[in-house]
C-alpha cells in the first residue's frame, strides 16, 4: 500500500478529533515565550483543513496544496504560514501523482524542511520544529513500512525534544527571551511531537 | 474607512476581460485608499488582493486574483517591499505555477528613508507603487509581452524615489490607539506609509524648510542633473488638505528647476494614504520617452485620469 490523497483525508480527520485538547497545551507553552497563539492555529487550521477533505483530488500533489490552502486561509501565524510552506514544498515534487511509495516521504520531508528554512530563516540547531523534523527524516530514512515509520518518527521526536529542552531558542520571539527558554520544551517541537502520535497508525 | 476595509477585504476586482490583453494585478495591504482598488480599470490595474488594514493579505485571496486576471499570458504581480506581503506573494505564486499560470513579480522599494543606498533592496515600498503600477498597467494595454511588461515596470521602480513627512498618527482598528506619539508642533521626516520611524524629527518648520530637506535627502540617493526628465507626485497622506500640497508642490517644482530639471509630469492629491495621517509624500521618477508615454497613456478608472 502506498501514501495517496485518502491517506492524507484520513489523517488530517482523525487529527482533527483530538486537536482541541493538544492546541489548549500548545497554546499554554507558546504563551510562555511566543505570542500564544500556536494552539489557536493548530485547532483552526486542521478545522478548516478538514472541512475541504472530501473535494480532495487524487493527484497527491494538488491534495497538499489544497491542504496548504486551508491552512493559510485561516491562520496568518508564522507556525501556520511555515506549515503550508512544507505542504506545498512536498506536494510540489509529487505533482501528476496518484500514489507515492512510503519510502518516498523521508525524501518530501527533505524538501519540505529545506522550503521552511529558506522561508522562515531559522536553521537547524536553533531550538525549532526544523530540529525535530531533522530528527524524523533520520529516523525514516530506509523504511517503507507505514507502522515502523510512524513508530520511529515518534521516538526520534520525542529525542529532539529532550535533547533541545536545555538549550536557547535561537530564533523568533522566544530568542529574546533565549535565556528564559533555557529548561521550556519548544512549543514547535512539542507540536511535532503530538501530530505524529496523533496520526493513525494504518 | 473601516466599512470599506470590510467590504474589500479578499478578491477586488471588475470585470474588464475582454479588455485585457495582459494582466497586472497589485498584491498588499489595505489601509492606503485608493490604493489599490481605486486604481482598477482600463489601462491601469486588472484586479487587486488586499488585506486587512496594514496587513497582508494571505495567499488566497492573492491566488484567486492571479486566477482572475490571467487571459492565458500570465500575470504581472506588483508588490511593496514588506515581508508579509513578499512571502504570501511567493506562496501564491507556487500555487499558481501548480495550476500552469506564470506569474511574475516586480517589487517596489523607493522610500529612501527606509535604508540606505547600499541596503537599497530592504527598502520600503511607498507611493512609487502608484507609478510602476500605471507604467505597468499602459504597457499591458499597449500589448507588451508579460516579460517586457516586467522589464518596464522594473525600469519603472529603478527610477522611483521617495520620501515622507508625518505631523500626526494614524489608528490601525484593530490596534484602536494612535500608531505613534508626535507633539502638536513636530514632524517626523521619512515616516513610513504605515507610520514606520523615519530619520529624524524636529520642531516644525516652514513648508519651504521641510521641502528643502526632502528633496535633500531624494537627491542624495540619486542626484539630478540639468536636463534630467522626471515625474513628480506629491501624495497626501490623508489628513493634509490639498492646499498644503500645492505649497510642497511649489516649492519642489522651484528647487528642482533651478538645477535644470524638466518636471513632464505633475500630480498633486491623495493618491497613496495612510489612513487619517496628516503629511506628505514627494516622489520623483526619472523618465524617458518610454516612461513618459506610458505614465500619460489613456487610463479610466476613479482616481487617476488621462
Amino acid at each position: 500500500m502506498s501514501f495517496t490523497t485518502k491517506s492524507i483525508q484520513h489523517t488530517i480527520t482523525e487529527i482533527k478529533q483530538v486537536i482541541d485538547p493538544i492546541g489548549a497545551e500548545l497554546n499554554e507553552l507558546d504563551g510562555r515565550l511566543g505570542d500564544g497563539d500556536l494552539g489557536v492555529t493548530m485547532i483552526n487550521g486542521f478545522a478548516n483543513m478538514g472541512r475541504i477533505t472530501d473535494d480532495m483530488p487524487e493527484d497527491v500533489g494538488q491534495a497538499l496544496f489544497a491542504a496548504a490552502k486551508a491552512m493559510t486561509a485561516v491562520s496568518g501565524s508564522s507556525f501556520g504560514t511555515l506549515m503550508a510552506t512544507a505542504l506545498m514544498a512536498a506536494g510540489k515534487s509529487v505533482k501528476g501523482r496518484d500514489a507515492v511509495e512510503w519510502s518516498e516521504i523521508p525524501k518530501l520531508l527533505q524538501l519540505a524542511q529545506d522550503a521552511m528554512i529558506s522561508r522562515g530563516g531559522a536553521s537547524l540547531g536553533d531550538k525549532t520544529v526544523l530540529d525535530s523534523l531533522e530528527a524524523v527524516i533520520k529516523a525514516t530514512t530506509g523504511m517503507s513500512d507505514p507502522e515502523s515509520m510512524q513508530k520511529a518518527a515518534s521516538i526520534a521526536a520525542k529525542e529532539a525534544l529532550a535533547e533541545f529542552i536545555d538549550k536557547p531558542n535561537k530564533i523568533g520571539r522566544a530568542r529574546v527571551y533565549a535565556d528564559k527558554s533555557i529548561g521550556l520544551e519548544d512549543p514547535g517541537m512539542v507540536a511535532m511531537c503530538r501530530l505524529i502520535d496523533a496520526i493513525p497508525a494504518k | 474607512m473601516y466599512m470599506l476595509s470590510v467590504v474589500l477585504r479578499g478578491v477586488c476586482c471588475i470585470e474588464l476581460r475582454h479588455f485585457r490583453i495582459k494582466s497586472v494585478l497589485y498584491l498588499g495591504g489595505f489601509g492606503h485608499i485608493p490604493v489599490f482598488a481605486g486604481y482598477i480599470g482600463d489601462g491601469f490595474l486588472d484586479a487587486c488582493a488586499v488585506g486587512d488594514v496594514f496587513a497582508s493579505p494571505d495567499m488566497n485571496p492573492m491566488l484567486e486574483s492571479i486566477k482572475f486576471a490571467d487571459s492565458g499570458q500570465g500575470v504581472l504581480c506588483i508588490v511593496a517591499n514588506y515581508g508579509g506581503d513578499r512571502m504570501n506573494f511567493d506562496m501564491a505564486c507556487e500555487m499558481a505555477e501548480m495550476d500552469d499560470i506564470e506569474a511574475i513579480k516586480v517589487i517596489v522599494a523607493d522610500d529612501v528613508a527606509s535604508a540606505s543606498k547600499e541596503e537599497a533592496k530592504k527598502r520600503r515600498g511607498v507611493a512609487g507603487f502608484v507609478y510602476v503600477s500605471k507604467v505597468a498597467g499602459a504597457a499591458a494595454a499597449k500589448g507588451y509581452s508579460l516579460s517586457d511588461v516586467a522589464d518596464v515596470a522594473q525600469k519603472a521602480s529603478d527610477n522611483c524615489r521617495s520620501i515622507g513627512v508625518a505631523l500626526s498618527s494614524c489608528t490601525v482598528p484593530q490596534a484602536g490607539k494612535p500608531t505613534f506619539e508626535i507633539a502638536n508642533d513636530e514632524i517626523e521626516i521619512g515616516m513610513g506609509i504605515h507610520g514606520e520611524p523615519g530619520v529624524g524629527r524636529s520642531k516644525i518648520t516652514s513648508v519651504d524648510d521641510v521641502v528643502d530637506e526632502m528633496l535633500s535627502h531624494l537627491l542624495e540617493d540619486r542626484p539630478a542633473q540639468a536636463g534630467d526628465r522626471m515625474a513628480i507626485l506629491v501624495n497626501g497622506l490623508g489628513g493634509t488638505p490639498i492646499e498644503e500640497l500645492y505649497l510642497i508642490l511649489r516649492r519642489a517644482k522651484s528647487e528642482l528647476e533651478k538645477i535644470g530639471v524638466k518636471l513632464e509630469h505633475i500630480r498633486v492629491g491623495n493618491y497613496a494614504t495612510s489612513m487619517e495621517m496628516a503629511g506628505a509624500s514627494i516622489t520623483l521618477m526619472q523618465l524617458d520617452d518610454e516612461l513618459k508615454t506610458l505614465l500619460t497613456a489613456d487610463a479610466v478608472c476613479p482616481f487617476w485620469e488621462n
